[in-house]
């Protein structure tokens, strides 16, 4: 994968693994000789990506495909196992990581402004407290400061001096996005960040996505399950199943002519709105379920589900080819088929 | 139309809390028709849910219903003392719920929680029992259910206890299944299987379901008809297909702009502005009244809900018809 100059986060080839703590009766078992089973989870695995400045990536996938263990692994909260996050050639974590000069340029929004929300603490030091520890304000200055990055997000500067409590969920949200926006991060990353509003509020927050993205030029990396949010915020959309990437690509390309069948298959998946008639929608439902992280399968990891399985997708891995539109399948998809 | 199976009418559900009285459901009637599909749709603290478990009877202090009647094959449900209800729940009216590893007993086996709920209604062997569970295991789709009805619900995934919680809601071979959004927490290649298999297991048993969702998209891909709450009053209600190809009430078409599926990709999303009142604050006349393009002085009164055919609409100023005179 050619590695743009322009690129602003580079991944590469990242995997994390999480393998539980060994009890002590299991340390004991294998002091005694008997052999210990580990249980580790690959929940990234050789993930590569690049975001261009001003770029906004989606990383989509059901649940437990690893998405957001990616997002966090970029974000500096969990260090990679093997391969390194880079954002402007520094590495994120690892050796040599500096953390002021990268966990600073990332920020982090997160799904539940419930959760995400020190519920004693008022708006306004919540917003301003990372900005004053890192000297990008002073403390006289914070004060207007705040309210600048409160009238960016669309509340009122009163706002400042109110409780999370106040405010509904569509206004914390905004809240979390101003105190992630007021660390003027260069990248902002959002693990499904309309995904617990209702539908009215949805729109009034991804509006305000799209605003940043018009007056600020934000770099985001947009974590959803959402396709139908993905396909209207995002540049390039990645799809993940089971820890790695099957398929990436510009986001019109990828929902108009998806190439690999699971991505077509989550496409077909997706309810329509029914207003022609009515007539029965009929599903084309992905057999069986997500296979366990703890083992997933021998070569390409939707072997088991896919329709077109044949005998080297059991054994060989496929890689992700090199192309702007890229799919990591032995067969893939040509066009979309009748 | 078949005969109405279930009739609500004028239903009020009121909770008293510590800062004031409020109605989660005002004054809501609708029928369901024997084997019919219905969607209940509205967002957070619109009162579908609400509804639904009233029907059930399962409101709880501080809530009661405070007016209206819901009739099942013409027999008055609202008033019913506890051990009646209880009778009633699971064998005429079943319910499914959102989180089915909150519904199921993480302690009994799936077989075992199964049979007390067969239990609950009739008494059938053991053996009788299991086949039946077994029976309606296979039916929701739980492959070699003759062995994984012996699990426990930790051993099964999301969607599979999400199938389990729908086979005992079907036990007992209820005319009407309640389902309050059994997609929601499950992911959409394991929703589109329940859905396919939920709208196919209703036209073969001819089980009437209240679809409770607050994705329209869903909805649309199983229910017949829609009723659209806002508020706790029923605001919108006719066919799926042309309320949503023509909704009359302004915040029904709102709902509809705020879908991103349907936007051109990067446009703005049409918003609806603020987000909806405390039901302890109602505005005065129309609840939607602050959020709404349309409002003037007439809206200072709540609107009735009018009949038009098969529609239904609570608006001063509804939307024109389009091509219809």
């Amino acid at each position: 994968m050619t590695t743009s100059r322009e690129a602003l986060v580079q991944v590469e080839a990242v995997s994390k693994r999480f393998t539980p703590d060994i009890s002590f009766g299991d340390r004991l078992a294998s002091w005694l000789g008997s052999p210990v089973e580990t249980r580790t989870v690959h929940a990234v695995d050789q993930v590569s990506f690049d975001i261009r400045r001003g770029e906004v990536l989606g990383l989509v996938g059901e649940s437990g495909c690893g998405k957001s263990t990616l997002g966090r692994v970029v974000a500096g909260i969990h260090p990679p196992s093997n391969g390194q996050a880079m954002i402007d050639g520094l590495t994120v974590m690892g050796e040599g990581r500096n953390p002021l000069k990268t966990t600073t340029r990332i920020q982090m929004v997160f799904q539940d402004p419930f959760a995400s929300l020190d519920p004693r603490v008022r708006i306004g030091e919540t917003i301003s407290e990372g900005p004053l520890a890192h000297g990008l304000v002073t403390k006289a200055g914070a004060g207007a400061y705040v309210s600048r990055w409160l009238e960016a997000v669309g509340l009122p500067a009163d706002a400042a001096e109110r409780f999370p409590h106040q405010f509904s969920g569509g206004q914390r949200q905004r809240v979390a996005i101003a105190r992630a926006l007021a660390m003027q991060p260069d990248v902002l990353i959002c693990d499904e960040p309309v995904a617990s509003l209702d539908v009215s509020i949805q729109a009034q927050i991804i509006n305000l996505f799209l605003k940043l993205r018009r007056e600020l030029g934000v770099t985001m990396l947009f974590i959803s399950h959402d396709l139908g949010v993905v396909r209207h915020i995002c540049d390039r959309v990645a799809i993940m199943y089971l820890g790695r990437i099957v398929e990436m690509g510009p986001a019109a390309e990828i929902f108009a002519n998806p190439r690999h069948p699971y991505t077509r298959a989550l496409l077909d998946s997706v309810p329509k709105l029914v207003t022609g008639s009515d007539a029965l929608v009929t599903f084309k439902p992905i057999q069986g379920e997500l296979p366990s992280p703890l083992s997933p399968p021998s070569g390409c990891h939707f072997h088991l589900r896919c329709p077109f399985v044949k005998a080297r997708c059991k054994t060989d891995p496929p890689d992700l080819d090199g192309h702007a539109h890229a799919v990591s399948c032995h067969f893939p998809l040509t066009k979309k088929a009748e | 139309m078949s005969a109405a199976l279930l009739e609500v009418s004028g239903l009020t559900t009121r909770f008293d809390t510590r800062n004031g009285s409020l109605n989660a459901v005002e004054d809501v009637s609708f029928t369901v028709a024997e084997g019919e599909i219905v969607g209940l749709v509205g967002e957070s603290g619109s009162g579908k849910s609400v509804t639904g478990f009233s029907i059930l009877g399962l409101i709880d202090p501080p809530g009661r219903i405070v007016s209206g009647s819901v009739k099942l094959n013409g027999r008055e449900l609202v008033g019913l003392s506890h051990a009646e209800l209880r009778s009633m729940r699971g064998r005429e009216i079943a319910m499914v719920f959102q989180d089915p590893s909150a519904t199921l007993n993480p302690v009994l086996t799936i077989g075992r929680q199964m049979r007390l709920a067969i239990a609950a209604h009739e008494s059938l062997s053991e053996q009788a029992a299991n086949a039946r569970c077994i029976e309606v295991l296979t039916t929701v789709g739980i492959p070699d259910a003759a062995r994984r009805i012996e699990a426990y619900p930790h051993q099964y995934s999301g969607g599979m206890r999400q199938r389990v919680a729908i086979a005992i809601a079907l036990l007992n071979r209820p005319k009407l299944i309640i389902c309050d959004e059994p997609t929601t927490a499950l992911d959409v290649s394991i929703q589109a299987q329940i859905l396919t298999e939920m709208k196919s297991l209703a036209a073969k048993l001819g089980t009437a379901m209240i679809w409770i969702s607050h994705d329209l998209a869903t909805v649309s891909s199983v229910a017949s008809r829609i009723l659209v709450m806002y508020a706790g009053r029923l605001i919108e209600a006719g066919p799926i297909a042309e309320v949503l190809r023509q909704p009359r009430h302004p915040y029904t078409k709102g709902l509809l702009n705020s879908l991103p599926g349907i936007a051109t990709p990067g446009q703005d999303l049409v918003q609806i502005p603020g987000s909806m009142p405390s039901l302890i604050d109602l505005p005065e006349g129309c609840s939607f009244r602050p959020r709404c393009d349309f409002a003037d002085g007439e809206c200072g009164v709540m609107p009735a809900l009018s009949v038009d055919g098969a529609r239904s609409l609570r608006c001063h100023h509804a939307l024109a018809r389009g091509t219809a005179p």
